[in-house]
């Protein structure tokens, strides 16, 4: 057989099989099908008929929102300095943000905790506020490090045109960084906002006792009702078809770097 | 155009194959996209034996090579940290009247010299642990296979009624083979209800053997609640410890409690309690899953998910000795651990069994159909491990190692007798003592007292770890089995935890709905917006 560089693919080709379009299948099916294989809408109805799960929906999206706020406005700013700073030893800063991502994240969260208890005293007062700060600590470096990638990959001569032509710092940043720099934020947004939507061990370690879209699928899989647990998994999939539209723009994403995460 | 539908696909590919390993996965640990939950949820963690050995002394002797037949392979599955891995200090032995006890090796190891030497078959433990039985179930579901596991009463009458249990043989019951340890030294309080409870009219004696055993009740700081105020389940929402107490993550638990506390004025009425069908009328009581009852359970939880500190995981232990909640509904077993970690600290909590009923509650071991296949040989060792977690010193090794309470009273061995005193006893010169009565535990008769199975013991000990690990004769009288759920109860009951447990839509003020609208606009007219620029751009 003669080797052609189609022969490459049949690698990736397998895996897109195996590991992606088969457990979809298997996804929708148990979405759409009851404890009997029969087909049925009940599961999505249900869901969206019940004031209680539908309210674990808006819970979680505020809980994935504000962090994802939170995340960019302490992220901005901090990638800003960094990447147009003149410390030599940039990577090396960058790299004290990134650290924690290393260490283990349940040792983080308690970490986090004890902290927290200092602070507030008694945290189940404040379960909302708890979680969206711990979402926020364990999600920050995803945030941080595309900003920067595509704030210091930032053409510089673009930015002395601006001046060249009048344009004094402000409106240099709000003309010129900011909309090219929006690639990489959109990039840690969408790094943030669906796994604080979903991860839950955050509410649990710091006791939020409300669920969120994560939990939900948690507690039907541990009343072995998978169907439940896939029409989740489902939804949050349309969610985020959703927003990878919405965020997606047409011109390449050559500038787009920061995904390399 | 076209690009922009494959990279939605790619991103749609990429939460499939997350939710593909949420399903591979066991139990709740949805890895959908939470990504780095995994060592968090618990997990199945293969010890094999080899490292267990590690742990213990050097210089024990080991088994090695075979000489007859072949090897036998048993799979166990068991609860984390529910048997003795070893490693004792020399201080720790226990030295009872008949004898010292020291937990050398593990306790599998241990299995695996005693089998070689009494059967002169080498015998090979494949050693695993689960954190819930719903992930046992879930790992069993999806194709793990074991020879042997150790799942609580509600687990094993589910699996016996999908007829996936190997019934014990007849030998295991034979009490003159002198190592059948189970059927000669098990409680005959505890044979009695595996005897009386039946699942498809079969009792459960013929399928399961008991581990361990214990209640649920309320562990709670002397300092900050009296004994009365957690002798209720209505503690949990009792405004006065208002996020100062925890209940257990589960289901069955909160379910237990919220009956008990619902039907509290009927349980405690002395007409109940002194009807002589008591038992009966209380297991029929607390199981009830009516539509309607589960409405009001329903209700009680919701006030109560407001009231109590969390719903922890794991971390109720923790935070009672630490002094972060004042009360913690705990299963026996764990509320004698959490106590003996707080008396560490010079630091005293007692546990309480609530007036209104307890739920009591079994570990028993269960041989699998598919695991087993019809083997005599591994069946038989099996059935010797069972056995040998049954020889009453091995019993007092578990018990001690890990705090639970195990089903074997001994029959004729005195050496469980011998621990509880030598664990609890209560000095010569000590003032404060009491009597305290365990002898349904050893006769099986919880009606009359028999003066050789009374133990004397500091008064204060009969509300600390005693009194959890071996309930009074009048606290184990209010305590009642519960029943396993159907697939019908179970998913009636499994969405009223799902209410109970996520946002209510309706608690959500006005300016909530305003954000919601706008972002709605928002986001159909950032998409129309977007779609006008392309319009533009387009030559």
């Amino acid at each position: 057989m003669r080797f052609s560089r189609k022969n490459l693919g049949i690698p990736y080709a397998v895996f897109l099989l195996l590991f992606v379009l088969m457990p979809l299948a298997v996804l929708f099916y148990y979405a759409f099908t009851n404890g009997s294989g029969q087909f049925t809408l009940m599961n999505f109805i249900g869901f969206f008929t019940n004031p209680n799960t539908l309210g674990t929906l808006v819970y979680s999206f505020a809980v994935a929102f504000v962090t994802t706020v939170v995340c960019v406005l302490l992220a901005y700013p901090l990638a800003y300095i960094l990447a147009s700073s003149k410390i030599r030893a940039k990577s090396a800063v960058v790299m004290l943000f990134v650290l924690p991502m290393w260490i283990n994240f349940s040792l983080r969260i308690t970490a986090l905790k004890e902290v927290l208890i200092f602070i507030e005293g008694n945290l189940a007062m404040y379960p909302f506020t708890n979680t969206v700060i711990g979402m926020t600590y364990d999600f920050l470096p995803f945030m941080i490090l595309p900003i920067y990638t595509s704030i210091s990959r930032l053409d510089h001569s673009l930015l002395e045109a601006a001046q060249d032509l009048g344009a004094n710092e402000r409106e240099a940043f709000f003309k010129v960084t900011l909309p090219l720099s929006m690639p990489g934020v959109m990039s840690g947004v969408s790094m943030v906002f669906l796994p604080a939507m979903t991860n839950y061990v955050v509410l649990d370690m710091l006791y939020n006792s409300t669920y969120i879209m994560g939990s939900l699928i948690g507690s039907y899989f541990a009343a072995y009702y998978w169907h439940g647990g896939s029409m989740i998994a489902l939804i949050l999939l349309l969610i985020i078809c959703i927003f990878t539209l919405l965020t997606d723009s047409d011109e390449t994403g050559d500038v787009r770097g920061g995904t390399i995460l | 155009m076209r690009q922009k539908f494959y990279k939605a696909v790619l991103a749609t590919g990429a939460l499939g194959m997350m939710s593909l390993f949420s399903l591979i996965l066991p139990g709740e640990n949805s890895l959908a996209a939470t990504g780095t939950s995994a060592e968090e949820v618990t997990q199945t963690a293969s010890i094999p034996v080899s490292e267990a050995v590690t742990s213990s002394q050097a210089g024990s002797v080991m088994t090695s090579g075979a000489d007859s037949g072949r090897d036998i392979t048993l799979r166990i599955c068991n609860w984390e940290e529910y048997m003795d891995e070893g490693g004792w200090d020399a201080d720790e032995t226990i030295d009872l009247p008949s004898g010292d006890i020291i937990g050398q090796n593990s306790m599998i190891e241990d299995f695996e010299n005693w089998y070689k030497e009494t059967y002169g078959v080498n015998v090979h433990v494949e050693y695993s642990t689960f954190g819930t039985n719903e992930d046992l179930y879930n790992m069993l579901t999806l194709g793990d296979t074991y020879d042997l596991i150790c799942p609580s009463e509600y687990m094993f009458m589910k699996l016996i009624s999908e007829d996936q249990v190997v019934p014990l043989s007849e030998h295991f019951f034979d009490a003159s083979d002198p190592d059948n340890f189970y059927t000669r030294g098990v409680s005959p309080y505890l044979r009695r209800i595996f005897e009386e409870h039946t699942i498809n009219g079969e009792p459960w004696s013929r399928y399961a053997a008991g581990y361990m055993w214990g209640v649920t009740g309320i562990v709670y700081n002397p300092e900050l609640v009296t004994r009365e105020q957690a002798s209720t389940w209505n503690i949990l929402k009792n405004p006065e410890f208002r996020k100062c107490v925890t209940i257990k993550d589960s289901v069955r638990d909160c379910y237990f409690a919220a009956v008990a506390a619902l039907k509290g004025e009927e349980l405690t009425s002395p007409s109940f309690r002194e009807d002589p069908e008591y038992k009966k009328r209380l297991e029929q009581a607390v199981n009830d899953t009516s539509p309607e009852m589960i409405r009001k359970v329903q209700d009680w939880l919701q006030g109560m998910k407001d009231n109590v500190y969390s719903f922890e995981v794991d971390s109720g232990k923790a935070d009672m000795v630490t002094g972060r909640v004042a009360a913690n509904y705990q299963w026996s077993g764990d509320a004698v651990y959490t106590m003996d970690q707080a008396e560490a600290d010079n630091y005293y909590l007692e546990f309480v069994e609530p007036e209104e009923a307890s739920n009591i509650y079994f570990d028993g071991w269960i041989m699998l159909k598919r695991g087993i296949q019809g083997d005599p040989a591994k069946q038989q060792a099996a059935e010797a491990f069972i056995n040998f977690v049954s020889r009453p010193d091995n019993a007092i090794r578990n018990m001690y190692y890990i705090g639970y309470t195990s089903f074997i009273s001994g029959g004729e061995d005195p050496r469980i007798f011998e621990y509880l005193k030598w664990n609890y006893g209560a000095d010569e010169d000590s003032k404060d003592t009491v009597d305290y009565d365990v002898s349904y535990f050893f006769t099986g008769n919880d009606d009359a007292v028999d003066p050789r199975y009374v133990l004397t013991v500091p008064e204060e000990q009969t509300r600390r770890q005693l009194g959890a690990q071996y309930p009074s004769t009048e606290d184990i009288r209010r305590t009642s089995i519960m029943q396993y759920f159907d697939d019908a109860q179970n998913q009636a009951i499994n969405r009223m935890w799902v209410n109970v447990r996520c946002y209510n839509i309706r608690h959500l003020p006005w300016w909530g709905w305003c954000v919601i609208a706008a972002g709605l606009v928002g986001t159909i007219y950032a998409f129309v917006l977007k779609y006008r620029i392309r319009k533009k751009m387009e030559p």
